[in-house]
């Protein structure tokens, strides 16, 4: 990896004109992804004085910057409070503490992995993205945007409301990438189910969480179709690490397992 | 020598290792911190193709980049061949490898070499080198090597040393035969046959610190390398026959090394560090990169074995017929040895058949090579064997516990086998004047409750616990073969220098031997230095390997200690005046009669005041038997019925090793084996994609066990003596990793009903057998 | 460019260049204690403290540490000597080469918890490989260091 420049911006205006002026140009947030994919960049931009590796509780939501480690994310009281600590219990299966000491939600958030544990520990949650130049989207909206975002993260935004989680980080070791993963939620008597690693990004299962939540009581033969119906609506394929059809054979029961566990 | 255990004030008790707190202190004593900090970085430019002929290759824009200092290519190195493989002289394994060659033989092989002032020249002049390759058709199926249109080695200039069975025209780097009695006959007239074949795989070696070595020219322009090395003697030996140099020109020091378990039995490197330094003048360093560690160094052999076992109503076992297929990579590194080993420290487990026979191949593939790798051979073997063991009892309606109880190995027996086979020669016949098989047996079911557990447990409807169980053997050295040595020195103040070419690689080699010093000295381990290994400095000793160095190099040290003993008995008798025989000496003081003096003083007046010399002597040993540990291993696995997933919630062994020198360290090498044997059971899987490029090469992809997924060792030790060893000792380096394929497969089947025939043993093929048991 | 942080507690300045990685920085400057296992975040033997926080230094950008607090182990020598006594007494130390990573990490995972459970130890300890010792000693010597002194 050749850097030509490392720069420390003092303000997020001066960050963005950065980035705009070489498409080599990259923000710095853990700097793990950096490495690992070992490009040349002109410039590196570091956003690490700008104040966004903060956790704030508001009435309704937790604000995460966007520069906040795993570590401190996984390890905030706040963080630890919602929906029974399944968020910070999902993050926490990532890697060690040296690893999440380094990575940032942002950073996980933005290059969209395939395997990523943040992403789909996150996506049954009602989450908001912002960013500078000032605009704002929910992190669905986020995955199924095309192409490359030409923004910078500031905040991401989690809705404080009662409910339960349950995640599953299906895995050969504790420093894998999972096989799989699995968040399912009930908040506010609506479930939600996300799948990632099937080895794409992880995805919520709408028509699964439709046959769900249009009924007002979910017998055990609706959460055998919903598990069915998952492994219908999103896409599974084989990789080096597992078949599709172990994959589907973990969805459905994962998503069994989680549905009766947040509906306890 | 018999020594009372409960005499033993050093040995056999708690000791903490000589180089721990330093090295958790940080000191600087691996091979890349004592590198010049001026030394040349080499890098090496490495084959995309699994096979190829290099048609045209120019380095004219590389060497002339700025501060590149050296380009090598197959055609500026001596083509000799030879084989990277530390061992003895002449070598088992075939000379088929040249330091730089026209042919590439694996994704990951060498194409050319650049030295450069920084790594980041070094780095880029390897995109300035231009090659055109002739890109041949790999065999990457090692069931389809023999014999195959493609010709892996179809050089000349390569070479058997001995007859080995060596045949590179049908692509079979060695070969082996051997039989007792009449197989075929005995299993016909067997009550009951069973017939199994199962797959092991190509595990990585994993250990933390990476290839590393460099080199430097010393005041009289001798080349001085530091290497991380298991066998810096070997090192030198082949480096000089293969450059050309006299043995006396090249010395090889082995400071502290970041972890081998046999991938560090082998050159991966050193040669590059020696030809840029003799060419250059100037120091020069190779660290290999994880990736290189797993795709360019050597792996474990895969093999595939099939087991024939034949055995009475009564369940007396008749006979068993093993046939391997091993595949060695690209070299034949370690090929015959690990093949033997198979058969040799395996089927004597089993001693009372009326015949036995074990033969078959080993082929060249175009994949990363195989080499040693801590239980070589041995893991493979037992996991075909133990398994197949199992199958039986099941068929024959017994405990697999009593039918390994009645048909095992027990003391003062002996096998046919020992005496046929040795490691790429014949063996040496030997009596088990150790062996503890049953008690370990015995007392492994009572620590994990087989009798109450075995097969299964249910705990709910969707988990149920598994118990399985295996027993092994391994070696201690190879007799006749390998030899170890230790020169003790007292210095004043009577504290000794002990100099030994035993390679401690983190086993912990230095702290055993500075208590058998101790003990045999009377005196305490702060008392002994402990210097290894430096072909300069340091007595001969064949390297760390074959579980040797508590049994050979420990039997030296012990010769030498007893030695100094005597001599220092002797001279302290000639001091007072009196017979040597009339000396009584605590390890501090000589008493005769009412004359008496110290140590202490002694070592003074020796080298400044009277008679002034250097006290100092010299032992060696070599093994005369390779007198097996043995281990009965058992498990208790949780399986989730729904998704194949398994944790291992308890691994319970009891190992007869003879007398532990230190208790501690002995449980650290039991349970590290363990765990790298679990790592290969459930975890471990080299994956290449079909043109032959190495998917597993980080700790990402490939999976070694971390501390999440060990709960529970249960790790205990038989009260045992082997007359042979020191104090009582026999070697514990290995043994450990033996079982747990077996054991694990075992205790999977015990579980759910499927049996798992290739490893790695994941929960997707449990799962996929689970759905096939419902059909 | 030029960086400015205290390593154990020593204000250094060193020129790095850009793309420079902490653990290749602090080797280059004869901290040799700092271990490179795989130099791509996933052993853990290159760990250090920074800011108090374990991580691994292979995959630090120099650049990026400015003002910041290194520690490695040559600035808890003590501690590390306390902490060698107890894997020793468990059989826990063999090549040593992941040790010092090892010492870093048990050393502030002391600091940040009060009793902590089995799994909150083992999530803490979890980024640093071991081959040799089974880990099962390992894990009993840091319990016994934690205990020590509560």
């Amino acid at each position: 990896m050749k850097i030509k420049e490392y720069y420390r911006a003092s303000s997020l205006e001066e960050a963005y004109s950065k980035l705009q002026e070489d498409p080599s140009n990259a923000l710095v947030a853990g700097g793990l992804w950096i490495k690992k994919v070992n490009q040349n960049h002109n410039t590196l931009i570091d956003l690490s004085t700008l104040g966004l590796n903060k956790i704030s509780e508001k009435s309704d939501a937790v604000e995460v910057g966007a520069l906040v480690t795993l570590r401190d994310f996984e390890s905030s009281p706040i963080v630890n409070s919602l929906y029974g600590g399944a968020i910070a219990f999902a993050i926490r299966e990532i890697m060690g503490v040296n690893f999440r000491n380094l990575a940032t939600i942002g950073g996980s958030i933005m290059g969209r992995y395939p395997f990523s544990d943040v992403i789909t520990g996150l996506l049954p949650y009602d989450v908001t993205l912002e960013f500078y130049p000032k605009s704002s989207m929910t992190l669905e909206e986020y995955l199924n945007y095309k192409g490359k975002l030409n923004a910078i993260l500031t905040k991401v935004i989690i809705k404080k409301e009662e409910g339960k989680g349950f995640y599953k980080k299906v895995k050969t070791t504790a420093l894998d990438f999972p096989i799989l993963n699995i968040a399912v939620s009930k908040v506010s008597n609506k479930f939600s189910i996300a799948v990632g690693a099937r080895p794409m990004t992880g995805a919520l299962a709408h028509k699964a969480m439709d046959l769900l939540n249009n009924k007002k009581v979910i017998s055990d033969k609706d959460i055998e179709e919903a598990s069915e119906l998952v492994s219908k609506e999103l896409m599974f394929l084989d990789n080096k690490d597992a078949s599709k059809e172990y994959r589907l054979d973990l969805a459905k029961v994962y998503v069994k397992r989680g549905l009766k566990e947040v509906s306890k | 020598m018999i020594v009372d255990k409960k005499k033993m004030k050093v040995v056999n008790n708690i000791t903490p290792s000589v180089d721990g707190k330093g090295l958790m202190q940080g000191r600087s004593y691996y091979t890349d911190d004592l590198a010049d900090q001026n030394s040349l970085v080499i890098k090496i430019l490495r084959s995309p193709h699994a096979f190829a002929h290099i048609k045209k290759i120019d380095v004219s824009k590389a060497q002339a980049l700025n501060g590149v200092e050296l380009v090598l290519t197959y055609k500026d190195v001596p083509h000799v061949s030879f084989s990277r493989a530390g061992q003895g002289y002449p070598e088992p394994s075939p000379h088929d490898k040249f330091i730089l060659d026209e042919y590439v033989r694996y994704v990951g092989d060498e194409v050319a070499m650049v030295a450069a002032i920084n790594e980041q020249i070094a780095e880029d002049a390897l995109k300035l080198i231009e090659v055109e390759y002739e890109v041949l058709e790999p065999v990457l199926d090692f069931e389809k090597a023999y014999e195959n249109k493609t010709i892996i080695h179809p050089e000349d200039g390569i070479k058997e040393m001995f007859p080995i069975g060596f045949d590179p025209k049908k692509n079979v780097a060695a070969a082996y035969e051997m039989h007792v009695g009449d197989v075929e006959k005995e299993l016909a007239n067997s009550d009951v046959v069973v017939d199994e074949t199962f797959y092991s795989q190509a595990q990585a070696h994993a250990m933390i610190e990476t290839h590393s070595s460099n080199a430097r020219l010393d005041e009289h322009n001798r080349l001085v390398i530091y290497s991380s090395t298991q066998t810096p003697f070997h090192m030198r030996r082949i480096m000089a026959t293969t450059l050309g140099l006299p043995v006396s020109q090249i010395r090889f020091i082995k400071p502290r090394v970041g972890g081998g378990f046999g991938g560090k039995q082998a050159f991966h490197g050193e040669m590059f560090c020696a030809l840029t330094t003799l060419r250059t003048g100037k120091p020069s360093k190779l660290v290999y990169t994880r990736e290189e560690v797993f795709g360019a160094s050597y792996t474990r052999h895969p093999m595939r074995i099939q087991m024939r076992i034949g055995a009475n109503k009564d369940g007396t076992i008749t006979a068993i017929d093993c046939r391997s297929l091993s595949d060695t990579g690209a070299y034949g590194e370690h090929s015959l040895t690990v093949f033997m080993i198979v058969g040799s420290k395996v089927l004597p487990l089993y001693n009372k058949v009326k015949a036995v026979r074990f033969g078959g191949k080993v082929v060249y593939t175009n994949h990363v090579s195989a080499g040693a790798y801590r239980g070589y051979g041995a893991i493979q073997g037992n996991y075909a064997l133990e398994a197949t063991i199992d199958v039986l009892a099941e068929k024959l309606g017994m405990d697999p516990k009593e039918l390994r109880a009645k048909n095992s190995m027990r003391e003062k027996e002996t096998s046919p086998i020992f005496e046929i086979m040795g490691e790429g020669t014949k063996g040496t016949a030997m009596i088990m004047e150790s062996c503890k098989l049953p008690y370990c047996i015995k007392r492994g079911a009572e620590l994990i409750e087989w009798d109450k557990k075995y097969p299964r447990v249910k705990v709910s409807e969707t988990k149920v616990r598994g118990y399985g169980m295996a027993i092994a053997m391994q070696g201690s050295g190879i007799p006749f073969m390998d030899m170890g040595s230790a020169t003790i020195k007292l210095n004043d103040g009577g504290s000794y220098m002990v100099t030994v070419g035993a390679t401690d690689i983190g086993q912990g080699s230095d702290t055993i031997i500075s208590q058998i010093v101790a003990e045999t000295l009377q005196t305490t381990v702060d008392k002994v230095i402990i210097y290894s290994s430096d072909t300069d400095l340091t007595p001969f000793d064949c390297g760390a390997y074959a579980s040797s160095t508590t049994y050979i190099s420990g039997n030296a040290a012990w010769n030498a200690a007893l030695k100094m003993r005597e001599r220092l008995i002797n001279e302290a008798a000639a001091y007072l005046g009196v017979k040597s025989s009339s000396v009584e000496f605590d390890g501090k003081e000589f008493v005769s009669g009412n004359k008496k003096v110290s140590l202490n003083d002694l070592s003074v007046l020796w080298l400044y005041n009277k008679d002034q010399h250097q006290v100092s002597v010299t032992e060696s040993y070599i093994g005369h038997v390779s007198p097996p540990p043995f281990m009965a291993a058992y498990a208790e696995v949780e399986v989730d019925l729904e998704t194949g997933e398994y944790e291992v919630l308890n691994y319970v062994t009891v190992t007869d090793c003879g007398t532990t020198i230190n208790p501690m360290l002995a449980r650290g090498q039991v349970e590290g084996g363990i765990v790298q044997g679990l790592g290969m059971a459930c975890f471990e899987d080299v994956k290449y994609d079909t043109k032959g490029n190495l998917l597993s090469n980080n700790f990402l992809n490939y999976h070694i066990p971390t501390h999440k997924e060990v709960h529970k060792l249960t790790t205990e030790f038989a009260d045992s003596y082997e007359p042979t060893g020191p104090f009582g000792a026999k070697s514990v380096g290995e043994i450990g990793i033996d079982t747990p394929p077996a054991v694990i497969c075992n205790a999977i089947y015990n579980a759910t009903g499927v049996r798992i025939h290739k490893l790695p043993i994941t929960p997707e093929k449990i799962l996929k057998g689970l759905k096939e048991l419902k059909k | 460019m030029k960086v400015t942080f205290y390593l154990n507690n020593t204000l250094v300045s060193y020129d790095v260049e850009p793309g420079e990685y902490l653990a290749q920085t602090l080797r280059k400057h004869g901290v040799k204690s700092i271990k490179v296992g795989c130099n791509e975040s996933t052993c853990g033997s290159c760990t250090l403290l920074l800011d108090d926080k374990p991580v691994m230094s292979c995959s630090v950008l120099t650049a990026s540490i400015e003002g910041k607090k290194v520690t490695t182990v040559e600035g808890i020598q003590q501690e590390a000597a306390k902490i060698a006594s107890y894997f020793s007494k468990e059989g826990a130390d063999q090549c040593g080469f992941c040790n010092v990573g090892y010492a870093l990490v048990i050393y502030q995972l002391k600091k940040d918890y009060k009793n902590p459970t089995d799994e909150e130890i083992k999530n803490y300890i979890v980024g640093n490989l071991c081959r040799c010792s089974g880990l099962q000693s390992q894990m009993n010597a840091i319990k016994a260091y934690l205990k020590e002194g509560k």
